[in-house]
């Protein structure tokens, strides 16, 4: 069988959604139910979201197979699909990651900086430098206008006692 | 007491000096992120929430109602501009307005805009002002089963009516069911969807998922599918002024725009999309101008920008009146009232009178500031459009993360966060549209409440969910809703075949 250019990414994606609905299915019926008397359980809720989108998926699926391909946000149907710039994607990605992992253990100037120039790079930015001071200055201002006059608490990070 | 009086305690009480400060704030900041490309009013106010954390409720919604029409004003000068609506409101004003601008009538285009807004923005505000409390003392009275038909209905239409597929809105409305069900459930304590992790047993926060499907999803969409394409500004000559022959094409065109999208606010039709289609379809087929059209005729601006205003303070009447958001801003100004344990439905009106009607005295005062400051300043804005693409997704993305992380500075909501990027990256991919999600995520949870408490007062009986005439009425629009659609295109596909 032969499938349109795209056709097969989108077939794991809908795919992806039904297992979702399957591990919905499986979640609610392995947990055990509290000893107290309910007129609904609190199961049946999750059990009919899980048929739902196993079902809606698999007819999703049925469509994509008959050539019933979506249109990606931005281009109009009939456009050519290109496929997504991967090492973009996992630059983005890795940016985000870092100010998962910077936060707590650097601080807030550092994470929000590392990210920032994470970003820009990830966009197409060449000149580092210069990102990297406004990134810098950029933080620090957010940093100490959160924490003095809005008052909501941001990690210093390694700059404890400094800042 | 009557409206007319509450409102006036309400603007006295909203004159004080701090909430006039507030205010201004909010206008100020909600045209500041509206501007800026790719930011519509949903991200700009989700965005904007760490901000009000601190500030006292009463203040914070002033400053909310500034932001949101704000951002409203600020997202229209983007689309004449630059061509890149930052919201489906704005599609139509870039159509028309675009082409304006770049036949050097920048000024007519954006002062039309502004002032239309004005007009059906106060407009619809006073209308909103009287018949939300009428829709209030009304939706008293509807109970537990009435209210999950409604909820279904609001449901249906927005995944109905958004997108092209019909399918793929109801599938993004099950993903953001199954978010909602991820925590502890409250009735049995029963943890759903947590796989053990003690930080998803509160469940996972609306701001985040907000934040990050619409500016996390965008910077991975954007950046890996679209990475060469730049911007075109087109620069501004002259003052954002109308002649006399711009006011006299523009006043039928926003009156017609208020009448249009106001009603189309109420019900759940899904956002402001079908009311700017409807006005701009309107507006061409009465226009003397028609050749204009397609080629910058100003009441292509005039009208949609109106109706897109009405369109939003119609969508505060069943988000105060009923608690039910219908567009993807309703919802997230729904999560601000709720960050303040305030929760909007018809209780709200008697239960805390004084609140609500500075709200709505403020959401005059946010406009009429809007229109005072904004059209003089508008060549500072246009300043905001030079800021070059690497640093504004930079400092959109960083932003969503602070507020992610802000919420309860935990870092499970950062993953979270990240998690919800990606599924904001696949959903534009494969043209999934993102409004059902949200909808699902902050009612699903609202829903199985309502379900279960008509259960009980039913003793178990299923025949209670259709009793009522109201509910019956409803289910039946549900009905229709799902079917017609379908059936609409097996006709035409009929059609096509027996032509052939």
């Amino acid at each position: 069988m032969k499938f349109k250019p795209g056709a097969k990414s989108e077939l794991t994606f809908v795919g992806s959604l039904f297992a979702l609905g399957v591990l919905v299915f499986w979640d609610t019926w392995r947990t055990e139910l509290p000893e107290i008397n309910l007129t609904i359980s609190p199961k049946l809720f999750p059990y009919i979201v899980s048929f739902m989108l196993m079902l809606l998926s698999s007819i999703l699926f049925i469509q994509i197979l008959r050539g019933d391909l979506a249109t990606p946000e931005g281009l109009e149907p009939g456009d050519k699909i290109e496929k997504s710039d991967l090492r973009t994607f996992i630059l983005v990605l890795a940016s985000l990651f870092a100010y998962l992992l910077l936060i707590e253990r650097g601080g807030f100037v550092i994470a929000n900086s590392v990210t920032f120039v994470g970003i820009s790079y990830s966009f197409g930015n060449k000149k580092l430098l210069k990102a990297s001071g406004i990134a810098v200055l950029l933080s620090t201002i957010i940093y100490f206008s959160f924490t003095k006059f809005l008052h909501v608490a941001l990690p210093a990070g390694i700059f404890k006692g400094l800042m | 007491m009557n409206s007319f009086n509450s409102l006036l305690e309400g603007f006295a009480s909203a004159f004080s000096v701090s909430n006039l400060l507030f205010g201004l704030l909010g206008t100020f900041l909600g045209t500041l992120v509206g501007v800026l490309p790719g930011i519509g009013p949903a991200l700009a106010i989700a965005l904007l929430l760490p901000i009000t954390y601190t500030v006292s409720p009463s203040s914070a919604l002033i400053m909310f109602a500034a932001i949101y029409y704000g951002a409203m004003y600020g997202g229209s000068t983007t689309s004449i501009l630059l061509n890149t609506p930052g919201e489906s409101g704005s599609v139509i004003t870039a159509l028309e307005g675009n082409k304006m601008a770049r036949n050097g009538r920048a000024g007519a285009a954006l002062a039309t805009a502004a002032i239309g807004s004005f007009v059906a923005g106060t407009i619809a505000t006073f209308i909103l002002a009287f018949t939300a409390p009428t829709i209030a003392d009304w939706a008293i009275k509807v109970g537990a089963a009435e209210y999950v038909a409604l909820m279904l209905v609001a449901f249906s239409t927005v995944s109905s009516l958004l997108g092209s597929s019909q399918i793929r809105g109801f599938i993004s409305l099950a993903v953001g069911l199954v978010l909602g069900l991820v925590g502890a459930d409250l009735q049995s304590g029963l943890s759903r969807l947590t796989f053990g992790n003690d930080a998803a047993l509160e469940g996972i926060e609306t701001v985040t998922v907000i934040v990050s499907i619409f500016a996390l999803g965008e910077a991975l969409y954007i950046a890996s599918r679209f990475k060469e394409t730049g911007w075109k500004i087109i620069p501004m000559k002259g003052r954002a002024l109308m002649s006399r022959d711009d006011w006299k094409r523009s006043w039928k065109p926003w009156i017609r725009g208020t009448a249009i999208g106001f009603p189309l606010g109420i019900i759940p039709a899904g956002g402001s999309e079908v009311p700017t289609f409807l006005s701009y379809g309107v507006e061409k087929s009465l226009s003397k101008n028609k050749a204009e059209f397609g080629k910058g005729a100003i009441e292509g601006v005039a009208g949609p920008e109106a109706a897109n205003n009405a369109n939003a303070a119609g969508a505060l009447v069943p988000l105060l009146a009923l608690g039910l958001p219908t567009s993807a801003t309703a919802a997230v100004i729904l999560v601000a009232f709720q960050t303040y344990q305030i929760q909007p439905g018809p209780l709200l009106f008697s239960t805390n009178p004084a609140l609500i009607w500075t709200l709505i005295a403020s959401l005059f005062i946010g406009n009429t500031l809007l229109l005072i400051l904004n059209l003089p300043l508008v060549r500072f804005w246009v300043q905001l459009l030079k800021i070059p693409r690497t640093y504004l997704f930079a400092g959109i993305v960083s932003f969503a993360m602070l507020g992610a992380y802000a919420l309860n500075t935990s870092t499970f909501d950062l993953s979270v966060a990240i998690a919800i990027g990606i599924v904001g990256f696949l959903f534009r991919r494969y043209g999934m549209p993102i409004t059902p999600l949200i909808l699902g995520l902050i009612l699903g949870p609202n829903l199985e409440l309502q379900f279960r408490r008509a259960l009980q007062i039913s003793a178990g009986d299923y025949g209670t969910l259709i009793a009522s005439p109201l509910s019956k009425a409803l289910y039946l629009t549900l009905f229709l809703v799902i079917v017609a659609p379908n059936v609409i295109k097996l006709v035409k596909k009929l059609k096509a075949k027996s032509n052939k």
